[in-house]
């Protein structure tokens, strides 16, 4: 992943929702993330238990309420502003935060 | 013992509605389900249940957070739930729920229950081939491909656990008249019920405790071109591929793999070995290299010599 690959503009992103990423385009999305408010929590799209995808259908991240990550290979349940998996199979591990910032145009950049 | 395998696999889900999409995608049969949750059905009546994690007519969850809430077995008839349940009263609480039915939980606390089975005669028609060498199966001017063709799964076929101490749940199954067809050492056992000849209805893999819960469970269809063509359409909707498609050593069954609203994986197979006690079972070490003969991973559309000009 090149520092500086523009993932989409921030304004895109529905706040509360999650969204995945494939910055390669090998039909795979690799990094994902959640909208909360002017905040945006990146994460590598790879379960920390079984190095496996997350999402259960493109851009399906989160639980019914919107408050947890979950990989939906095994149900590990993860913190949505730290990645720290709080119940199942990689209880206390954590997901890979993705530097990124927002550029001056409203783009997400990878850094 | 004539257990026939799990007729009924049932979950306490976070998002119900998410399952009942998924599921009917999959290509189960929703009978009677409503916002609520319900069962979706295979071919032969076998299925999954799927009902808010709160309702309170389910087993208690597991600690782990994982969904399954109960594993339903269809035994042969009624002397064989009788038999069932006189073993099982040996050394737990056996309960008879008004359908009939008996539910108790097994050596590591998954709660299991046992019915006269729900899986009824059903016809539907095998892949038929032509390989040279052999008398061709399908005639002239007979099609194979339908890319239209609806793809249904037949029959519940096996159903894989996390569990603490594969040993002591192979201990209790085997009490159950299950045999131990192959095993992977140190993970655990493939275990087939005595009235039913699939390698494999039952499979543990040994895990640590905060774990325990359904690994995946998988639903027969007609064959292999089935198991890509119905796995290519998931894909094609944005379904989340995990493994696959492939073909297994142990079992020789086709699989893919996808992730689940419900948390577990859940496998399309198709042309699994079947077995009888004259076999002898094989032991290997877990990995890629003896758990898949082949692996092909789904890539977006292509034809040989490139896409056809704009
Ligand atoms: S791979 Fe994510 S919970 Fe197992």
């Amino acid at each position: 992943m090149s520092a500086g690959t523009v993932l989409c503009r921030f304004d895109e992103l529905v706040d509360g929702e999650a969204r995945g990423f494939d910055p390669q385009k090998g039909g795979q999305d690799t990094l994902f993330g959640v909208r909360r408010g002017s905040r945006l929590y990146l994460y590598r799209d790879l379960c920390p238990h079984a190095t496996s995808p997350m999402a259960w259908r493109k851009d399906e991240y989160l639980n019914r309420r919107r408050d947890r990550i979950v990989c939906f290979a095994h149900g590990a349940q993860f913190e949505i502003e730290t990645g720290r998996c709080l119940l199942g199979p990689c209880i206390g591990q954590s997901l890979q935060a993705v530097a990124h910032a927002i550029d001056d145009r409203g783009n997400v950049r990878l850094v | 013992m004539k257990i026939l395998g799990p007729d009924l696999l049932v979950f306490g889900v976070d998002h119900v509605p998410a399952c009942c999409e998924f599921l009917i995608e999959y290509g189960l049969t929703p009978v009677g389900v409503t916002d609520q949750g319900g069962r979706f059905e295979a071919m032969d009546g076998t299925g999954v249940l799927i009902l808010s994690s709160d309702d309170p007519s389910l087993p208690p969850a597991l600690s782990s957070g994982n969904t399954i809430r109960e594993t339903i077995y269809g035994v042969q008839d009624a002397q064989t739930l009788e038999a069932v349940g006189r073993e099982l009263s040996k050394d737990r609480e056996v309960r008879r729920a008004a359908d009939g039915s008996l539910h108790c939980t097994d050596d590591l606390g998954f709660a299991i229950a046992f019915q006269v089975t729900v899986r009824k005669p059903y016809a539907a028609a095998a892949t038929l081939t032509n390989a040279p060498g052999s008398p061709p199966q399908r005639g002239p001017n007979q099609v194979a491909v339908d890319p239209d063709a609806q793809i249904r799964p037949r029959t519940l076929s096996h159903v894989v656990f996390f569990v603490p101490d594969a040993a002591r749940m192979e201990a209790f199954y085997h009490r159950l008249g299950f045999r131990v067809t192959d095993r992977f050492t140190g993970t655990g056992a493939f275990m087939r019920p005595e009235g039913n000849a699939d390698h494999h209805a039952l499979f543990f893999i040994q895990t640590p405790p905060f774990m325990q819960g359904c690994e995946h469970f998988a639903f027969h269809l007609g064959g292999p071109s089935d198991v890509i063509q119905a796995g290519s359409r998931l894909v094609a909707k944005g379904y989340q591929s995990y493994w696959g498609p492939g073909r297994h050593i142990f079992g020789s069954n086709w699989f893919w793999y996808f992730n689940s609203p419900m948390g577990v994986h859940v496998e399309y197979d198709a042309d699994m070995d079947l077995h009888d006690d004259a076999w002898t079972p094989r032991e290997a070490t877990i990995g890629a290299d003896a758990s898949q003969l082949f692996l092909m991973q789904h890539r977006e559309k292509w034809s040989p010599g490139g896409p056809p000009p704009a």
